[in-house]
């Protein structure tokens, strides 16, 4: 039997790629999409951990198991709250961290712009 | 181990996942292919795909489709079957290993909703995929 050729899709991407406007957009969607699934494969990973079975993890923030069985097998867009109150369990927390320091400005803000003319 | 991403390809190219995409805005294209790689370098049971990769159910068990919005908040739709089997079940299939088959593509205006003929016929496709060996793939 022949084995396909399967690097069409990484290909047709490379080609993509090279239009410098398609590239933000994918990198910024690729971020953002690895950050969740950082974020729930981080609380996965903290939950193996501590012993608790996704049934446990359930009980303990009052959910059904099967929206915990969903939430760690991409069966569903994950909402924070959920998010949070797992990490809460698993005695950890969510933080949003900068990627560069915050740009503070330092020109005076005008009094116009203020409202105050 | 990462998963391969095709795409079936049809007796009417003019329906295929890979027509889709060439009439997608860039930005959801770039959104769609952005979940795709997510998903086929951390494949299922992870979790993956930032929650724009959903299992589907009722008749389109078995599949899985990935969100966008674009303008206007019209919706576009990449229907996706996981393919994977033991070694040599996969090599019948011309497979050298598991993969993502990107079956099909629809968009619809926000707050509208497919018809069942619109599914009837991804699941066609997709059963028309998963009867093929070699598969039918885009190469």
């Amino acid at each position: 039997m022949t084995t396909l050729d399967t690097t069409y899709h990484q290909r047709r991407l490379d080609e993509r790629l090279r239009d410098p406007e398609f590239r933000r957009e994918y990198d910024a969607a690729r971020r953002q999409v690895d950050q969740v699934d950082a974020v729930v494969q981080a609380l996965d990973r903290l939950r193996v951990d501590t012993g608790l079975s996704k049934a446990e993890l359930a009980r303990r923030i009052g959910k059904n198991p099967a929206a915990v069985r969903r939430l760690f097998s991409a069966a569903a867009n994950p909402e924070l709250a959920t998010v949070a109150a797992i990490a809460s369990v698993l005695d950890a927390e969510i933080k949003i961290v900068p990627n560069e320091p915050a740009r503070v400005s330092t020109r005076p803000r005008s009094r116009r712009a203020d409202g105050v003319a | 181990m990462a998963w391969a991403i095709v795409y079936y390809d049809p007796d009417d190219r003019s329906t295929s996942a890979l027509a889709f995409l060439d009439t997608c805005p860039m930005k959801v294209e770039a959104n769609l292919l952005a979940v795709l790689d997510a998903v086929a370098a951390a494949p299922p049971p992870a979790f993956s795909g930032g929650g724009k990769w959903e299992a589907m159910h009722g008749q389109m068990g078995g599949f899985y489709e990935i969100r966008a919005t674009g303008p206007n908040r019209e919706q576009f739709r990449l229907f996706c079957i996981l393919d994977n089997a033991e070694d040599t079940e996969l090599a019948q299939r011309g497979l050298p290993g598991p993969a993502i088959a990107v079956i099909a593509g629809m968009r619809k205006p926000w707050k509208t909703a497919f018809t069942e003929l619109d599914y009837a016929h991804v699941r066609e496709m997709g059963s028309a995929y998963g009867d093929s060996r070699p598969r039918r793939i885009v190469v």
